[in-house]
């Protein structure tokens, strides 16, 4: 019995044991130590090295290649006339002939905002006052980032970003722009004052640390973000582009200034090309490259991928494009047995799709040189001289050769373009622009010159080409087959924007509603952005 | 002491082997009220392990010696002592207990209480119920035969999950029951669920599984549905939705028993969409007939002072998919024993489990051969010449993948897919148990309790190269998971069990702790990452870049307990019930991490109080009132930054919660009643519950321009009422002939109420139960709408009806805005409004006919099959036989589309999936067995011997849906009211041996 008594008392004891310790043990257990702490993030001051890699590959996102699909490949990619999809997604109905899928664009807003605005926030708050030149490379990043997302939409939440924990207030683009001006000008400021600190080297996917290219860069996307808003507001316009071309290191020169992202992994576009087979050559491309035969067409496209013994071209010894805003075309059974037959049409070329990205490249800046010159602003430089260093620096970029040949061709001009599986997407060629610089030329004629060329040295990025094509109407590319809209996107005025994403609509309904009307229009995708006026160019 | 217990456990295995010396007695028993023989009394000479039991005649023969004591004894009948004296043929009459009539329960904490002191609803059903028509997974057994709960099969065949939803569901988190066996809770880590359409690109939708079906069926006693909280109140947090109580089979003092059952179970796929002649033919040579075989071998016995319970058993399965394929072995040990003069009982159990299943099915459309399987349709070629699925590439020196048209991201060859894209999971269990029971005095005991269960599940995938370029890269891709998963708990209770002349009252004060733990290890080398050499599955074998995916998690998860409760009787009429319970949770802030919440509950005989009459046998009446706390998953609060294998941090911030994060709180009340009549040959028992879960810990989506994704807020309040009943009744009973019968029905009514608090800083609409991706089917918690919302993509109809077709293409119906979201529109619901279950059983003479009709009334289904079928191919039977379509155009004019082509724009995983909603509503022949119980001779080596044909799901009386709408893709909360390639529902039939010696 006195062994049950004392086996009674020590469960007593237990019993107090554990009721007195009932909250006290419980500290630490809630960690999750396979993660990282802030404090563990501070070593080596990672807490904001850590920061800039997400932002670097999600301007232009590296991964998964999915969401890179529908944050541009399957808006700004087809709407600039680069590429298409040879599969009819959704039966036909789907962004591409202006049946915006509203699941995909979320990914237009989504990614800039959660990996890019996000961490420039944290390193301005981290850095601002004790290192200010990481604060400065952040704050160029998210320009680079930011232009983009408004170009699309409009209206977006930059200058009160993270001023509420629930809602969101947006700013009109007009207000938005300014503030990228202020932006890019603190940077500029900031980095010139430092020129020599060595602090961001190691976490420099593009320049190596490089301030002076970092200011190159800077000043070149004033230059770009100037000329975009030239037909709305050309004082300040003028104003901004000035800076970017009086400044003593001013902009880019030469191909090793151009702004590339080099990330750790493959360009997104290549796996939806080569493993997918889901975007191919736009008709407008092969129209415009193969009517100029330009050398460059062999290095943006091939007849098929690398590897792929099995696909026979759909012309064999011809690069193909692909009609844009196809629909599930009569004839076939599925969008399947659609895409079976536009999979063999041009690939693009991996020569492009390294895993270094293209966001801004010197070729640009000679392009914008030409605009700003024929705008008459100071310290552009010559017009023809621009244009042709612009061409002349594309072909270099490429390896292509035949650069003054090119230049001098006054006769080629793009081609009709022939589907050689359905006629009826047959189509006339919509400009005989050529491509020889001709003074005598009209300044609108001048700038269909200047920004066609743009446009064939900037791809395959298409975002910076939609903007383009929307503000100056050039180059004139190929129609929507099939327009899905119900009357609210011109077929030939082609789509101006897209409409604000669902996932704002249901979290932030007041902002969005505050947003619609600084945009001044319907929130749909015929609606004009504040940049985007119409009518001629001058 | 160590040294007494090793010489009682090995003198408990021989005394099996004694036998005493004596005369030979002979007898029958009967039951004293009707006279019907009684199979199965247990039979023992007092004082000795001595025993035998009758046979189905109710005869019995034992060796006694004059002045022995036999002691005869039968659940519900009060037992009986003879003394041996010159007679050799003893009869007894046994006489039904009232005391055990109203049965004893077990209830929380695996107290006893009997059953007519239940302030709740409870329900049970015991062994023979369960093995009558075995199921792998003995949960499956519950459909139809307790009222209220909704049993969903996972699709992924043999060795599948399970899904029991009780009183409807409640929570974003789980809303599963909590499994307890023995009294201890089990830890039911389900190993994941899938929550996509699409599916998952990291090895397909896949079951996770579950670790009931590692229990083996023929291990269980009974199994208890404690339906509410109110049951539950005492097991804290995890019985919020409601307990099930397994109760294993121990060994019996006085009765050396051997049990051997074989089961045998033929089953093919049967529930699939219709398609045409050529692609049934195919899809017919593509499914094989599944088997699965079911065979256990317990042994128990024991002395008065200690017991044995020993089993074995095996299951070894082949699905109706090819290669797919289930072999597991579970052991189990008991023993109880005595010590010091009954003083301290010890109870010591382990279980052992181990499972290996290949090629677990998948559904959704990654990784799922049945996407290429439906979908064939090479002219002039059959789906079985596909069974070749490589051939030689000489470019690579490689075999590679055979199909009729080039794979892309979701079609495959489907033989590829099976063979070179294989999956093996291998699940262990490890559950061992201790009880030690210490009776201080006549109404003071103490008893503390302790277990280790320890769950392991590996999953390995090996895709060889050449496998579709969206799922693998060129070398292939091998994906490893291992998750090891610890629960240790340990209690003291005290009990108190005392009468003071006409008020009694039992007690129980306790403390517990439970300490669970996650270590996950993942390995992937990913869609792009790659292999270095293809075709080697290793982890060294990776490439080294940050595509590839190496990432470990380690969970914690602590709660401490303090409880108590009391049960206070009165003259035996009326019972009061109270418990109270506080927890402190690891999981909260520390500043908010304790919580209290109390229940109370109260029934009344009126059998006992009033005089009813004779034809009432019984009656009461009861109520309660429970709340229950709640905390949240490890590591939700406040979880720290990801880092990515070479990629450095998670570009997202952790979530963040928006002010104080409070438990979650659920308040439930009941009402019931329950009658018996004419000695308890009918009766029926019916109840009301209406519970209301608030203040969820939602994580909810807020504007990215705040510069966070996601916040958490406290929030919602979602409602969940019905009345639930069963019916029990013996229509004839004549000497041999008998029918019972069992009707069990439930309706469940769900509303949220609320999904933000007015107050709430965050305004939300909705809540995600199954996000759309990029497909047209999804599922919202909204205001005023109720769980399992189903919403779809709806074709916009004229005012007759007519398809508007625009351009080529059906349009998005816009006119109801109000049950919109994001394009997609509220179309129905996944839970059924109303279940039935009919349940009988036949007997004549040694022939027994039990069939059981389960039936689920209202509810919606969508199948996306159905629309991927008809998007990618032409095999839907209707595509080819149906009526053309009218349709009209945006200005009026009519036109007609062939089948064919309207099914094809309606069709594909996100085209108009309101073209593609079926009623859930379906009844059906759920089990049939068919048993014969041999007549034994008295000197026959057997006991008894029982064979059985039985059938499993056979048919149904009314289905709507092409596919079995009991089936779900997800055992989980997403993926309700959905098929998207699941395995199809199969029909079975069976052959059961049963032996006893």
């Amino acid at each position: 019995m006195k062994n049950i008594n004392n086996i009674f008392l020590s469960g007593l004891a237990l019993f107090s044991m554990l009721f007195s310790s009932c909250s006290d043990d419980l500290e630490g257990i809630d960690e999750n130590p396979r993660n990282i702490t802030q404090e563990q993030l501070e070593v080596d001051f990672q807490n904001v090295g850590s920061l800039y890699k997400p932002m670097f590959e999600n301007i232009y996102q590296y991964t998964p290649p999915w969401s890179y699909q529908l944050q541009q490949n399957l808006n700004a990619d087809v709407f600039s006339g680069y590429m298409t999809n040879p599969r009819p997604f959704v039966a036909g109905a789907n962004n591409t002939t202006y049946n915006l899928v509203s699941g995909w664009n979320n990914f237009i807003w989504s990614v800039p905002y959660s990996n890019v605005m996000n961490n420039a926030r944290t390193i301005e708050n981290e850095t601002k006052d004790e290192f200010p030149e990481l604060f400065a490379v952040s704050q160029i990043l998210k320009v680079t980032a930011m232009h983009r997302v408004s170009d699309v939409f409009g209206p977006i939440v930059y200058t009160k970003f993270g001023a509420s924990a629930t809602t969101s207030e947006y700013d009109s683009q007009e207000e938005a722009y300014t503030a990228f001006f202020n932006d890019l000008e603190e940077a500029i400021q900031i980095l010139s004052d430092n020129i020599d600190s060595p602090r961001f080297t190691a976490f420099d996917l593009a320049y190596g640390g490089n301030y002076e290219s970092w200011i190159r860069y800077a000043n070149s996307l004033r230059l770009r973000l100037a000329i975009r808003i030239s037909k709305v507001d050309a004082a300040k316009a003028k104003t901004e582009g000035e800076k970017s071309l009086s400044h003593p290191i001013g902009v880019m020169e030469s191909n090793a200034d151009s702004f590339f992202i080099n990330g750790t992994l493959d360009h997104p576009i290549k796996t939806i090309n080569n493993s997918w087979g889901d975007i191919r050559m736009n008709a407008s491309m092969e129209s415009i490259l193969i009517g100029y035969d330009d050398p460059r067409a062999n290095s943006y496209f091939s007849e098929t991928v690398p590897g792929d013994n099995t696909t026979v071209p759909v012309v064999p010894g011809s690069l193909k494009g692909v009609r844009n805003g196809l629909p599930l075309l009569p004839g076939y059974a599925d969008e399947l047995a659609q895409k079976a037959d536009y999979i063999t049409f041009a690939v693009l070329n991996d020569n492009v799709l390294t895993s270094s990205v293209q966001l801004m490249t010197a070729a640009e800046v000679f392009f914008l040189k030409a605009e700003a010159a024929l705008r008459g602003w100071s310290g552009s430089g010559d017009i023809q001289g621009n244009y042709e260093q612009g061409i002349t620096l594309s072909f270099q970029q490429r390896g292509s050769s035949g650069a003054a040949a090119y230049i001098a061709d006054n006769t080629s001009t793009p081609q009709d373009y022939v589907d050689p599986i359905n006629s009826a997407n047959n189509i006339a060629a919509l400009s005989t622009i050529t491509i020889a610089w001709d003074n005598a030329a009209s300044n609108e004629e001048k700038l269909e010159r200047i920004i066609t060329q743009k446009w064939i040295a900037m791809f395959p990025e298409g975002q910076e080409a939609w903007s383009e094509y929307r503000r100056t109407g050039y180059p004139k590319i190929f129609p929507v087959v099939s327009n899905q809209s119900g009357g609210i996107v011109d077929t030939n005025l082609q789509i101006r924007r897209i409409p604000f994403v669902d996932s704002e609509l249901q979290t932030n309904p007041d902002g969005v509603a505050g947003a619609v009307t600084k945009l001044g229009g319907a929130d749909n995708a015929g609606t004009r952005l504040w940049w985007d006026v119409p009518g001629g160019n001058f | 002491m160590k040294q007494k217990i090793l010489t009682l456990t090995t003198l408990l295995f021989f005394s099996f082997l004694s036998f005493g010396q004596g005369i030979q007695i002979t007898g029958i028993v009967k039951g004293a009220s009707d006279g019907i023989p009684l199979p199965g009394v247990n039979i023992i000479i007092k004082g000795t392990t001595n025993g035998v039991q009758t046979d189905f005649d109710g005869n019995y023969t034992i060796t006694a010696a004059t002045g022995d004591v036999i002691v005869f004894s039968y659940l519900g009948m009060a037992s009986k002592e003879i003394t041996v004296g010159s007679d050799t043929a003893i009869n007894v009459q046994l006489e039904a207990d009232t005391e055990q009539l109203d049965d004893v329960v077990v209830t929380a904490l695996g107290i006893q209480k009997s059953r007519k002191s239940l302030t709740y609803a409870a329900q049970d059903i015991n062994a023979a119920e369960l093995s009558k028509v075995k199921q792998t997974n003995p949960v499956n057994s519950l459909s139809g035969k307790i009222s209220g709960v909704v049993v969903n099969r996972s699709s992924s065949g043999v060795g599948g999950s399970v899904k029991v939803t009780l009183r409807g569901n409640s929570s974003l988190g789980n809303n599963q029951p909590l499994y307890v066996v023995d009294g201890i809770p089990l830890s039911n880590p389900t190993g994941g669920q899938p929550n996509d359409t699409f599916g998952d690109l990291n090895g397909g939708n896949k079951d996770g599984g579950d670790v009931l079906s590692l229990i083996n069926p023929d291990d269980i006693e009974s199994l208890t549905v404690l339906k509410g909280a109110s049951a539950s109140a005492l097991y804290g947090s995890a019985g919020l939705n409601g307990v099930i109580l397994i109760t294993t089979k121990k060994g019996r003092a006085g009765s050396f028993k051997v049990n051997f059952s074989s089961n045998i179970l033929v089953e093919s796929a049967a529930y699939y969409i219709d398609l045409n002649d050529k692609a049934e033919n195919d899809i017919e040579d593509f499914f094989n007939t599944g088997v699965t075989s079911i065979t256990s071998l317990s042994a128990s016995g024991g002395s008065e002072n200690a017991q044995t319970y020993f089993s074995y058993s095996n299951t070894f399965a082949s699905g109706i998919l090819p290669t797919n394929d289930l072999k597991q072995h579970t052991i189990n040990i008991r023993e109880t024993a005595k010590f010091f003069d009954g003083i301290v009982t010890a109870n010591a159990s382990v279980l052992a489990s181990t499972q290996t299943i290949d090629n677990r099915p998948v559904s959704g459309l990654y990784f799922n051969p049945l996407v290429g399987a439906y979908n064939f349709d090479s002219p002039g070629e059959r789906l079985s010449s596909y069974e070749r699925f490589e051939e030689f590439d000489d470019t690579r020196n490689i075999q590679s993948q055979r199909w009729f048209r080039p794979t892309f991201d979701i079609e495959q060859n489907p033989y590829w897919i099976l063979n070179r894209n294989a999956s093996e999971d291998i699940n262990r269990k490890l559950l061992a148990s201790l009880n030690l029971k210490f009776k201080i005095n006549d109404w003071l005991s103490l008893q503390t309790r302790g277990t280790y269960d320890q769950t392991l599940l590996n999953y390995d995938k090996e895709i060889f190269a050449t496998t579709e370029a969206t799922l693998a890269p060129s070398t292939g891709r091998y994906i490893f998971n291992e998750q090891d998963i610890r629960q240790i708990y340990g209690d003291i209770i005290a009990s108190i069990s005392k009468q003071f002349n006409t008020i009694s009252l039992s007690a129980n004060v306790g403390t517990s702790t439970t300490r669970s733990s996650t270590e996950i290890l993942n390995a992937d080398s990913g869609t792009a990452g790659g292999l270095q050499f293809a075709n080697v599955f290793s982890i060294q074998n990776f490439n080294a870049n940050p595509q590839v995916s190496l990432s470990q998690t380690s969970l914690d998860k602590k709660v401490n307990s303090v409880f108590a409760s009391a049960t206070i009787g009165f003259n035996e009429k009326l019972f009061v019930d109270l418990t109270a319970r506080n927890d402190w949770s690891s999981s909260l802030p520390s500043n908010n991490n304790s919580y209290f919440y109390p229940s109370v509950g109260v029934t009344g005989i009126l059998s006992e109080v009033f005089d009813l009459g004779d034809r009432i046998s019984f009656a009461k009446v009861r109520a309660s009132y429970a709340e229950v706390g709640n905390d949240v998953p490890a590591n939700t609060v406040f979880p720290e930054r990801q880092i990515l294998f070479g990629g450095g941090i998670s570009p997202l911030n952790p979530v963040r919660p928006l002010g104080e994060v409070r438990p979650e709180q659920q308040q439930s009340y009941e009402i019931g009643t329950e009658w018996r009549f004419f000695d308890g040959r009918f009766g029926f028992d019916i109840g009301y519950y209406h519970t209301s879960t608030v203040d969820q810990y939602f994580q909810v989506p807020v504007s990215t321009g705040t510069g966070a994704v996601t916040v958490g807020v406290n929030s919602g309040d979602i409602i969940n009422q019905g009345f639930e009943g069963s019916i029990f009744i013996t229509p004839i009973q004549t000497e041999n002939f008998k029918w019972t019968s069992n009707i069990n029905f439930a309706t469940n009514d769900n509303e949220v109420e609320e999904i933000s608090n007015p107050s709430d800083d965050v305004q939300i609409d909705n809540q995600v139960i199954s996000a759309p991706g990029v497909n047209t089917f999804a599922s919202y918690l909204v205001e005023g709408g109720s769980y399992g919302d189903i919403y779809a993509q709806v074709v916009k109809r004229d005012a007759n009806g007519r398809p508007i077709v625009d351009n080529g293409a059906l349009i998005i119906n816009d006119e109801n805005p109000d049950n919109t979201i994001a394009g997609l529109e509220k179309i129905g619901n996944a839970n059924p409004d109303f279940t039935l279950g009919w349940n009988n059983t036949l007997t004549y003479k040694n022939i027994s006919l039990d069939f059981l009709i389960d039936g689920k009334f209202g509810g919606e289904t969508v199948s996306l099959t159905e629309a991927v079928v008809e998007g990618l191919s032409n095999n839907s039977r209707r595509e080819t036989e149906n009526a053309p379509i009218e349709v009209v155009d945006p200005s009026g004019t009519v036109s007609t589309l062939t089948a064919q082509e309207y099914y094809g724009l309606a069709g594909g995983r996100n085209g108009f999936t309101g073209e593609y909603v079926y009623s859930a509503t379906n009844v059906r022949l759920a089990e049939l067995a068919i048993g014969y119980n041999f007549k034994l001779s008295e000197s026959s080596f057997f006991k008894n011997i029982k064979a059985s044909a039985i059938g499993n799901n056979l048919f149904f009386f009314y289905k709507d849906a092409p596919h079995d709408p009991n089936v779900s893709l997800s055992t989980g909360n997403a993926l309700q009211g959905v098929d998207v390639l699941g395995l199809p529902s199969t029909r079975s039939w069976g052959l059961n041996i049963n032996l006893t010696f």
